[in-house]
């Protein structure tokens, strides 16, 4: 933790993450079909580095710190890949539903 | 990261040994906030029309001004986390107040928003008056006030530790430590942010476009 | 002037910030829950000693088993060595003076006494009925029981387990003392720091997992549930997700335990110090792959399964290399049977027949005919009990004279130590044939052609509720007539014997420094 980055790199961060708001705000009102959820992640994905990297000063961080920023990335992918494991292979059968009684 | 307190000196290993805590505690709520995640992906996959249909009842213009909020705040938070670094204690306060304003101005708009869904009858178990995509649209806003809600009350935690923060820079001291807390918290804030950025398209973004 | 003379008020211990006397107050806290849990377990094993279901109704039973799995995993064996022993000796083992974050830690302890109240008060209320795996839709929709008061108080507790794994974290990275390198740590401490990470990273999935079913229960609107639209497999990824990690909580620290005393009292270095660890890090992180194991026959995909399957065989396997260590760690050791000695053999036993046992569940066909059998209770209970508890058992006895300052009774450790073995596995092993024969768990009756295996399982019950109680009076008795400890009284290895017992609260007189690898034993040494 020596001298900390001059304010242009923070105002050059800020400047990106709101451009990219604008971005993302623009791309959802095309039609752009599967691709939309895919634009809009990404671009969030985006913006979250960014913070992560230059306001959370992850560029500067020891490689411990940065293991540790990642490590629930590693287990929730590890939690939605296996369940969605069980759900793209599954078969679901909608039946109908009857109440019990009083209720 | 050197093995012991020995290796480096006391002021260094004080903040490195705090950031470290911080980003271990938000790799926590990484994962709390992440479980929500998973039940997000769920119910879109499931009905993808009806999550489109539904998604319509939130306010975009807000929600993006929001955002545009809480991603300011995180600019003002980082450049207070800088002042303290340069031991710039008025900057510093000024920028924490600015940066809880700015929280505090996100949770004004979340409650307009709130005030606006109830009158609209959207909100499932409470007040739901929906006629369309009935299921799609109750779950679509049971994971929204749930997130929604979940994070604002993280948000509010962080304005209400930002202002203690800045309370306790009256005296005209900044010692290591307080850099050390403001640092931390600034992480926090940041995370917070993150977190949101996130929630925005899985909310808002959905389907504009019909 | 040790850490139990700085002040006799109950002021001085409820405002403690010395990790020693939080982990006092963590053992006198989770030994009130051991017992509550032990209370549900002996109404059930009494219950069962008849076929019919004629000691208590079968919502009552419901209730019971749901106590006795709520208080037991949450309130005991999830605290039980991480927060007491762990919190007693980290500090001690790694050469430093105090956890990272002191008031945290006291923090953690006063969230998991409120936890634990709680539940008390929801017990107190009427209890709840769910089973502690709490399924959806009958914990959100038809369960007339105090579902959201009993989850609420389980949400409350996993705070206090994410302060701890926390602070156990940092403190491990940060304090370690001059020399102290990671490969030269004991493996006790190497088991905390992988539980920890568990600690952190599985539980909060568990707290949103409960947020949600509460809301859901609370306003009929959710995903757990398909009348809502929802799915109850879901509910269940979520919350095994936590909750097959967790039961490597239970069991790392219990390794890390039994590494410490076989080495001690075998006079011998750990045989593959460096596999050792790496299998407790394979161990922690294989732990996250296998959860869908719990959900063969719930409706999960076959694929799914066959993916989880496969998973749960590979995480044996570690598992097997750290009992292949610890068996060649005693070949031609110098062994001493002293009271945590037995304990820790016992572990190793038993640990082995559960582990083992898990293998047979994890093969998709035969768990088709054992799951939700007693075979599937007979199996945690070896690693849980036979296992954890064994092992934590063995930690209090072998650390006892430094944490107290005094030396119990060797022969009445070593006799409670062959009652509680005798009394286990009287209890636990008809309950494998039981399930194999087709005997079904959570209910509170069953075919007359069970009783003898179950009135077997009643009468090792009360053996073993004799051993549990055995060290509360000899133990006990020590505190006040036993003979004083030397600083080192097993001739042991590790820092934590270089200070006097009890510990001064500091812990050191002066900052220790390491430049060997831990478990300088010697078997040919002439033992004093």
């Amino acid at each position: 933790m020596n001298s900390p980055a001059p304010v242009r790199i923070y105002t050059m961060t800020w400047v990106a993450l709101l451009a990219l708001l604008a971005t993302t705000f623009g791309l959802a009102h095309l039609d752009l079909g599967a691709m939309s959820p895919v634009a809009s992640l990404a671009i969030a994905t985006v913006k979250a580095v960014l913070v992560a990297v230059f306001f959370m000063h992850l560029r500067r961080a020891s490689a411990l710190v940065v293991l540790f920023a990642l490590v629930a990335i590693f287990g929730l992918a590890i939690l939605f890949t296996l369940s969605g494991a069980d759900y793209a292979t599954r078969e679901i059968h909608a039946a109908p539903w009857t109440a019990p009684e009083g209720h | 990261m050197s093995a012991s307190v020995h290796a480096i000196d006391p002021r260094t290993w004080r903040s490195e040994t705090a950031s470290l805590a911080m980003w271990v505690f938000l790799a926590t709520e990484l994962m709390f906030f992440g479980a929500l995640f998973l039940a997000y992906l769920y119910v879109r996959s499931h009905d993808p029309g009806g999550v489109a249909a539904a998604s319509r009842h939130t306010h975009e213009w807000l929600g993006t001004l929001n955002t545009a909020i809480l991603l300011t705040s995180s600019f003002t938070m980082a450049l207070a986390v800088r002042g303290s670094q340069l031991g710039q204690r008025e900057s510093v306060r000024r920028f924490l107040w600015i940066t809880a304003a700015l929280g505090t101005a996100f949770l004004a708009v979340k409650g307009i928003e709130y005030a606006k869904e109830w009158d609209e009858g959207v909100v499932p178990g409470l007040h739901f008056t929906v006629a369309e995509h009935v299921r799609a649209t109750a779950l679509f806003f049971y994971l929204y006030f749930v997130a929604t809600g979940v994070h604002a009350v993280h948000l509010a935690i962080g304005v209400v530790t930002v202002l203690w923060q800045s309370w306790r820079l009256r005296a005209p001291a900044l010692p290591p430590w307080r850099v050390d807390e403001i640092d931390v918290t600034g992480l926090y804030w940041h995370f917070v942010d993150a977190i949101w950025v996130f929630l925005y398209p899985l909310f808002y973004l959905v389907d504009l476009h019909g | 002037m040790s850490y139990l003379s700085e002040g006799y008020t109950l002021r001085s211990w409820l405002t403690t910030r010395d990790h020693k006397r939080i982990a006092i107050l963590y053992a006198i806290a989770i030994t009130v829950f051991f017992f509550l849990g032990g209370a549900a377990a002996t109404l059930i094993r009494l219950e069962l000693a008849t076929p019919a279901g004629d000691l208590v109704s079968a919502d009552t039973y419901n209730k019971l088993f749901t106590l006795h799995g709520v208080v037991m995993v949450w309130f005991f064996l999830i605290p039980s060595i991480p927060a007491t022993l762990g919190n007693f000796l980290i500090p001690l083992m790694i050469g430093a003076r105090e956890v990272a974050f002191p008031r945290l830690n006291l923090m953690s302890w006063y969230i998991y006494v409120l936890g634990g109240l709680f539940t008390v008060g929801m017990l107190i209320a009427g209890g709840v009925d769910t089973g502690w795996t709490f399924y959806t839709p009958y914990s959100t929709m038809f369960s007339n029981t105090h579902v959201v008061w009993a989850v609420m108080g389980v949400f409350i507790v996993g705070f206090s387990s994410i302060l701890t794994g926390l602070n156990f974290i940092v403190t491990i990275h940060r304090m370690r003392a001059p020399g102290l390198t990671w490969f030269r740590l004991p493996l006790f401490v190497w088991a905390h720091y992988a539980t920890s990470l568990i600690l952190v990273l599985a539980t909060p999935v568990l707290a949103m997992t409960l947020v949600l079913l509460s809301v859901e229960r609370l306003l009929h609107v959710g995903i757990f549930d398909p009348a809502l639209g929802g799915d109850p497999l879901l509910f269940q990824h979520l919350f095994w997700f936590y909750s097959h990690p967790a039961v490597y909580i239970m069991v790392l620290p219990a390794m890390g335990v039994v590494s410490e005393i076989i080495t001690c009292f075998a006079r011998k270095r750990i045989f593959g110090y460096r596999f050792m660890c790496y299998a407790i890090l394979g161990i922690a992180g294989f732990g996250f792959l296998v959860w869908g194991h719990h959900m063969f026959v719930s409706g999960q995909s076959m694929y799914a399964g066959m993916a989880f399957s496969f998973l749960s065989f590979m995480v044996a396997v570690p598992s097997a290399i750290k009992v292949f260590n610890w068996t060649a760690t005693l070949y031609k050791g110098s062994i001493v049977f002293t009271a945590p000695m037995l304990y820790a053999l016992g572990f190793v036993g038993l640990f082995t027949v559960g582990g083992l046992t898990g293998l047979y569940l994890a093969a998709l066909a035969v768990d088709v005919h054992l799951t939700d059998t007693y075979f599937v209770i007979a199996h945690f209970h070896y690693i849980m009990v036979g296992g954890s508890v064994m092992a934590y058992l063995g930690g209090i006895h072998y650390w006892w004279p430094k944490i107290t300052g005094r030396l119990y009774n060797e022969a009445w450790g070593r006799m409670a130590a062959i009652v509680i073995f005798v009394g286990f596995n009287l209890t636990f092993f008809p309950q494998y044939l039981l399930g194999y024969l087709g005997m079904p768990r959570r209910y509170h009756e069953y075919p007359p052609e069970f009783q003898l295996l179950n009135v077997l399982s009643s009468a090792g019950a009360a053996v073993l509720a004799v051993g549990y109680l055995l060290p509360l009076l000899y133990l006990g008795w020590s505190l006040f007539l036993g003979q004083r400890a030397a600083p080192n009284p097993w001739d042991a290895r590790g820092l934590e014997w270089k200070t006097a017992s009890p510990p001064p609260k500091e812990n050191f007189v002066d900052e220790p420094t390491v430049d060997t690898v831990p478990y300088q034993y010697d078997p040919e040494a002439r033992v004093p």
